[in-house]
């Protein structure tokens, strides 16, 4: 265990800490958005993700980036940067609905039991993740590097560059849009009393399948915008990219809370820093261990997280 | 002086804001049928669920035969004797009849798998314990002829039987039924009301929460009245009906009582 | 597919109705034929059967009885208990590590190392099940795949264990019997599993039979209810985790006395997938259902190329179209509504 590394860089792994954190939660908010409205995990919403990232690549592949030219200046890399944001955004939410009505509609409207739909759920990921393994040949989908890096600001040992920057201003962007639309719109409205009380919102006149299919629309294109996100940050994806970025972000949501919105930006943030520091201190290959560990004693201890409900409501 | 079998002593439940059950105090005696009644909402079925204990009060006791119960985890409770049936039904469905009501049998011996695996004399013995009770109380309660049928497949009035036959296989003190005659028709009420009196002539301690007035004024000894958490009202139920208090809670319903 | 299943639903009945009425002699025989010609199968030689790149007794041990063995002892978990459980592949590895590292680093052979083997896997079923175990669904199942993922990156992790490049140069078991087991030749590894299958098969009817099959099926339908009715459903509940861990390493110990030489990435998440498809698709709760379902999952791929390089797909697809149509498995657990207490 080495701390030396983590005393030294402390600041600029806390940033480091934030900015996966602000990926996280874009993809977190699918996760907690989805079990508020269904109670159920949406097991392949890492695929959602990982959707999202292949969207990305294809766009900017259509440019003929060989990711050997010069970083693009600031207002060009914006644009295109908004769109291939949009397109995966698009893509993920649209695959999101289509999931909910292949993969879990059916199953609701049945009555099955949660596990018939937990593993309709695995299913489908599991489909996913292969079907783009064989269309990308199994191979690691690089993505060039479009904008400079290089800190343009430093303060000790804390860097900071462009591409953080444009992560931890995006994303706190749509943390605001979206805070709009739960608390000040119709649909979030509609998505906070199905999360409360489905029974009563049906009284009320709710068109509960109509909310679910939002929600899942809502969590998928957040999912897609932290693609995008995640593509300029790494710079490189696979077909089962969405398996270790969802169990951070699944894990953040329940640090937080799971059906709390504000739980997985917390949650998301923590994780974020978490894992940087302790990376730090037991190198990077126990990374995961770490966010299983956490994950593990999350539910043990308190299940419902820093700010949520319980996880095992009495339904007697 | 009868025994008490059952006594919620004080309990207090706070869940998150709401107070669902308000120093509420309620006993069963040896040999008699208790009701509980109120309106929707009074916090009948969480006093059950406080019994058996699936919720925690935040203050107050429960005493079973003179032993607390307090802390003890539901299937423990039910070993000690206490066995209950559910508002909306809720039997081992792709099980047998006759499963059903061993399961909760075999919940009264002490065998485990490697003896169940290795067919040892005492786990074989408990078996044919198990599945003799099992289909001497299907005949008790009058559905022998279902005892290898699927209880998903059951018609609706055999499936509340079903139920009650299952919690009395826990050999229990007091015998707790949730709303036993909903959907039954009268004739169904009648024959429900004869069944639970055989089943105190057994032996057992029964406490009801029922909603038809008929029923409860007709095989109860004594009903206990709870409306928004707290018990309003306690007597037989000659006292009960004539109660205003117990009429201003119902506001309406008290017409069905004749 | 939809006329398999219909006809397979039918035979069954058919089957049921017969068996019914058979005397004990005419069982027995059923039987005894039945095993024989399990045990005959790797002697045939027919083209109709036979596999394109390996041979048809090796994929008779690896997938299609290894498959078989895993199956039913994940069906006493998901099938039987309801308990999703998304970390097979751990028990398995760990009962292959086992084997691996004691008859290397020990004198002990492989007859003396399977209980290790299966000891292992059990504490490790206990240590998982402990805290797991009081979670719900969803819950649980993502602990199960966390740790069927703890279990492969510590491999990787860990060189004492030989790391990312695994161990290779493990031995094979003693002869026995005067039977020889030779890295050439899988007949004898067929057989072996065949048998301890069989043992493992009674285990679990037994068990299935009494209070045990009782309590499990029960916690399965209304967990909440189980416990009402005075079933411990933690002690039953990690149980199923025991058992279904101690047939994943006795799997384990075998594989890797067949093949030799293990590598962490023999023991994906994949693998933990392609069982539980093998259990969902056959019949969740039902031996026969899920070795049948074993067995077109680990033959099929085999036999039809084309099928392989897309297995996972095909398994991930079939999983949700299983539980919209069928949810139950081609051979669900529906219970021969007849006097069947009579006959056990």
């Amino acid at each position: 265990m080495d701390f030396s590394i983590l005393i030294s860089n402390f600041w600029s792994l806390g940033l480091d800490g934030l900015v996966v954190g602000a990926i996280y939660a874009l993809i977190s908010l699918g996760y907690t958005l989805v079990y508020g409205v269904l109670r159920l995990i949406n097991f392949a919403h890492s695929e959602i993700f990982m959707i999202g990232t292949m969207a990305v690549y294809l766009v900017v592949l259509q440019f003929g980036f060989t990711g050997y030219e010069d970083p693009l200046p600031l207002i060009k890399f914006i644009g295109i940067f908004l769109l291939f944001a949009t397109v995966a955004g698009i893509v993920s939410g649209g695959s999101a609905v289509l999931l909910e009505i292949v993969a879990y509609r059916r199953l609701r409207n049945m009555g099955a039991s949660r596990l018939s739909s937990l593993i309709s759920a695995i299913g489908a990921s599991f489909f996913l993740v292969e079907v783009f393994r064989k269309i990308s040949d199994s191979k690691n989908l690089d993505f060039p590097r479009l904008i400079n890096k290089d800190p343009f600001f430093t303060a000790g040992t804390l860097y900071l560059s462009a591409d953080k920057v444009l992560v931890l201003v995006g994303a706190t962007i749509i943390f605001l849009i979206l805070n709009r639309i739960i608390n000040h719109t119709k649909l979030g409205m509609g998505i906070r009393a199905v999360s409360q009380d489905e029974r009563t919102a049906i009284l009320m006149g709710v068109n509960v399948n109509r909310i679910i299919s939002y929600t899942f629309l809502l969590g998928g294109v957040l999912a897609g915008v932290g693609s995008a996100f995640y593509m300029v940050f790494y710079e490189t994806t696979k077909a089962n990219v969405g398996f270790l970025v969802g169990i951070s972000a699944f894990t953040a949501a329940v640090l937080g809370g799971i059906g709390n919105v504000r739980g997985a930006l917390v949650g998301s943030f923590a994780l974020g820093l978490i894992q940087q520091y302790t990376s730090a201190v037991l190198g990077y290959n126990w990374r995961d261990v770490v966010t299983f560990v956490i994950l593990v004693l999350v539910l043990l201890i308190k299940p419902t997280g820093l700010f949520g409900e319980a996880l095992q409501k009495a339904r007697v | 002086m009868s025994k008490k079998l059952l006594e919620i002593n004080d309990i207090l439940v706070n869940f998150g804001g709401v107070t669902a059950l308000n120093k509420v105090n309620l006993h069963v005696n040896e040999g008699e049928i208790a009701a509980l009644i109120g309106p929707n909402g009074a916090g009948k079925t969480t006093v059950f669920n406080i019994i058996t204990g699936y919720y925690t009060p935040t203050s107050g006791g429960v005493v079973v035969d003179g032993e607390s119960i307090l802390g003890l985890r539901p299937y423990q409770i039910a070993r000690k004797g206490l066995g209950r049936t559910f508002q909306n039904i809720r039997l081992f469905g792709d099980m047998t009849a006759a499963e059903n009501v061993a399961t909760a049998a075999d919940s009264l011996n002490k065998s485990g798998l490697v003896g169940s695996l290795f067919g040892s004399t005492r786990s074989r013995r408990d078996e044919a314990a198990s599945m003799e009770k099992a289909h001497e109380l299907l005949h008790f309660i009058g559905l022998d002829h279902r005892a290898f049928q699927m209880a998903k497949n059951l018609p609706y009035g055999d499936q509340r039987r079903l139920e009650i036959a299952r919690a009395l296989a826990l050999n229990p003190k007091v015998l707790l039924l949730d709303e036993p005659a909903a959907g039954f028709n009268p004739q169904e009420k009648v024959e429900l009301g004869d069944l639970i009196r055989k089943i105190r002539d057994r032996g057992f301690a029964v406490l009801l929460i029922e909603h038809d007035m008929s029923l409860v004024m007709d095989i109860s000894d004594r009903v206990s009245v709870l409306d928004f958490g707290q018990k309003i009202a306690e007597g037989t139920p000659a006292e009960i009906q004539k109660n205003q208090r117990v009429i201003d809670a119902y506001l309406g319903v008290a017409e069905d009582a004749s | 597919m939809a006329l398999m299943k219909a006809s397979s639903l039918n035979l069954r009945d058919k089957f049921g109705d017969w068996w019914d009425g058979a005397n004990p002699a005419q069982r027995t025989i059923f039987r005894i034929v039945l095993i024989g010609i399990f045990y005959a199968l790797p002697m045939l030689n027919n083209p109709i059967i036979d596999t394109p790149e390996t041979s048809f007794s090796s994929v008779l041990f690896y997938p299609l009885v290894m498959f078989s063995l895993m199956a039913v002892g994940l069906n006493v978990v998901v099938g039987k208990s309801g308990i999703l459980d998304l970390g097979y592949v751990a028990f398995f590895a760990i009962g292959a590590y086992t084997h691996a590292v004691m008859s290397i680093h020990t004198p002990l052979n492989f007859w003396e190392i399977l209980p290790f083997a299966m000891g292992f896997a059990m504490l490790a079923g206990l240590i998982l099940g402990l805290p797991a175990l009081r979670l719900r669904g969803d819950y649980l199942a993502i602990i199960t795949l966390g740790f069927g993922e703890i279990v492969r990156i510590v491999a990787v992790n860990t060189e004492a264990i030989g790391g990312s490049a695994g161990l290779t140069d493990i031995p094979g078991p003693d002869s026995i019997f005067g039977v020889e087991f030779t890295v050439m030749d899988p007949r004898p590894y067929y057989w072996l599993t065949l048998t301890l299958l069989l043992v493992v098969i009674w285990g679990v009817m037994r068990l299935s039979q009494r209070k045990p099959g009782r309590a499990w099926e029960a916690i399965r339908e209304d967990e909440d209810v189980a416990e009402f009715m005075g079933v411990a459903t933690l002690k039953y509940k990690l149980w199923a985790f025991i058992i279904g861990g101690a047939v994943g390493g006795l799997a384990g110990a075998i594989y890797a006395s067949q093949i030799r030489s293990i590598q962490p990435e023999l023991f994906t998440l994949n693998l933990s997938i392609m069982i539980l498809a093998c259990v969902v698709f056959g019949g969740m709760g039902n031996i026969w259902g899920v070795i049948l379902g074993a067995v077109i999952l680990g033959y099929a791929p085999e036999k039809l190329r084309f099928l392989s390089d897309y297995r996972i797909i095909f398994f991930g697809l079939l999983m949700v179209v299983m539980m919209n149509i069928r949810p139950n498995g081609l051979l669900p657990r529906k219970k021969r509504e007849h006097f069947q207490e009579k006959n056990k």
